[in-house]
């Protein structure tokens, strides 16, 4: 009795593993489509509930994060203030100058990253903003560093972004002096190749020095141009002396991103001025303090113009017991 | 209520727990790729006290709640998953002995399998893979099963039953 009792139980076991083999074989080879929406299903429905404990976790996280950071800009600030006031002021310039979403032009939508410990974590991204707060598929994920992804699908409340470092993932390029035009994909070569980009079908003849800045070009339609994208670490491959492959050292790391903005209704604006590189918030930090400095030189000569306009009142004022202003003729003249 | 029913409603405790964990405090922790999968632990407790089949099920259930939130490749956890779900209620029912040590080895292993399966049916490049099974899922894994040994230590009494029975 008891061997059939064991036999049944065994039969069930595998039967029910092979249930569960067969359905995780038909959503690998089931279309995309039917598989976000599934995703999107489930995410709304059975997952809802720990979707937005996590959500809460992150922005409970990232809010401390800023907190502590802005806690540390205020005891910096408040200890230079008591020594030097105009650096503080410029400390604060500069913090305006770094906040992404001050300089950029056009809508977004602001999200936590919902990392997920998968190996895959990376490629693609739960966002915390859905459609509810205006996002669409197609729109672009960025960091303040550059670009993160594209969003993929949307649900109300939260959002899928394929990652640059997804295999799948490609965006027009063009290099920051314009010289060079070229598709810029995750690289497959080199060593810990998930953090590499390349930039494909560069025509053999333009060459493209070390260190530059790769931007999108906004071909295609779904990136704005002037998204920084990475930046030319080196030669990758050579195609038969048409074409260079050249290695970009990518811009954001998804990986590590806990906060994105979701830019909407971008297509025709161009945002490079919204992502300035090193040299030019150097530059623009210079022309900062060239500004503050002629602003403080004028206001010390308009300083100097009041005293003297002052001085010069009192001088010539009797009722201030100065000399009056018309000059009285000569006493031997007169006479 | 029989003791047999309190110790199976206290082991779902600890699940539940499990559960909030992973979606409560894993993200405060720090990188998502070190940080210990709570789900997982989960699952494999879970398998190591019950049959083949739930714990087929379980991992599947497991997969399909990861892949609905990465859906890189859809379908990739949920298999990893059912197989690594299965295998642990196998390979307990056969030859693992009842000690809290060898258990957190056995998630150590079940979560270097999970992610093997799912870099190579996500059709994975072989440097992203070296890095990702020689340096991560090694990290996790040993973050992972230091957590697994804390519970099963902490709730060793709770542990010492089997759900199929």
């Amino acid at each position: 009795m008891s061997s059939i009792s064991d036999r049944r139980y065994t039969r069930r076991d595998t039967a029910l593993f092979v249930l569960c083999l067969g359905l995780s074989i038909v959503g690998l080879f089931s279309p995309l489509s039917w598989t976000y929406g599934l995703a999107d299903t489930l995410r709304r429905t059975a997952l809802a509930p720990l979707v937005w404990l996590q959500t809460r976790a992150e922005e409970g996280r990232t809010s401390r994060m800023r907190f502590r950071r802005v806690t540390a800009q205020r005891d910096s600030a408040a200890y230079l203030a008591q020594f030097l006031p105009s650096l503080r002021a410029e400390n604060e310039r500069l913090r305006q100058l770094l906040k992404l979403s001050r300089r950029l032009s056009t809508g977004y939508v602001s999200a936590e990253v919902l990392h997920q410990p998968h190996a895959t974590d990376g490629r693609t991204l739960l966002l915390s903003a859905g459609a509810r707060q205006g996002v669409a598929p197609f729109n672009p994920v960025v960091a303040p560093e550059g670009l993160i992804g594209v969003v993929l699908s949307v649900s109300p409340q939260s959002s899928v972004a394929m990652s640059w470092a997804h295999p799948e993932f490609r965006v027009s390029a063009f290099t920051v002096g314009g010289n060079a035009l070229g598709v810029v994909a995750p690289s497959a070569e080199g060593r810990n190749a998930e953090g590499l980009l390349e930039l494909r079908g560069v025509p053999y003849r333009d060459s493209v020095p070390l260190g530059t800045l790769v931007l999108s070009s906004g071909l295609g339609g779904v990136f704005p141009k002037g998204i920084p994208v990475g930046t030319v670490t080196g030669t990758l491959r050579e195609e038969a002396g048409w074409e260079r492959v050249y290695r970009l050292r990518p811009a954001a790391n998804p990986g590590s991103a806990a906060h994105v903005l979701i830019l909407v209704s971008t297509r025709s604006f161009d945002l490079a001025s919204a992502f300035p590189s090193d040299s030019q918030l150097e530059a623009m930090r210079l022309d900062s303090i060239a500004r503050a400095e002629r602003a403080e030189s004028l206001a010390q000569a308009a300083r100097a113009a009041r005293a003297a306009r002052r001085d010069s009142i009192q001088r010539t004022s009797p009722m201030l017991g100065g000399a009056p202003a018309v000059a009285t003729p000569p006493r031997d003249s007169a006479q | 209520m029989s003791p047999q029913r309190v110790s199976r409603v206290q082991v779902l405790v600890v699940m539940l727990g499990l559960i909030v964990l992973q979606f409560y405090l894993r993200p405060r922790l720090g990188n998502a790729r070190v940080s210990p999968d709570f789900l997982l632990i989960a699952l494999m407790l879970f398998a190591m006290r019950s049959g083949p089949g739930a714990g087929a099920v379980a991992g599947f259930l497991v997969g399909l709640i990861e892949d609905a939130l990465t859906p890189a490749r859809f379908g990739a956890g949920a298999l990893a998953h059912t197989l690594v779900g299965y295998f642990a209620a196998w390979g307990r029912s056969v030859f693992f002995a009842d000690n809290a040590l060898v258990n957190a080895a056995f998630v150590a292993a079940g979560l270097w399998f999970r992610d093997l399966i799912v870099l190579v049916i996500s059709g994975s490049e072989h440097p992203q893979l070296l890095t990702e099974l020689t340096i991560y899922s090694p990290l996790q894994a040993l973050t992972t099963a230091g957590f697994a040994l804390l519970i099963l230590i902490t709730f060793r009494s709770w542990f010492s039953i089997r759900l199929d029975a």
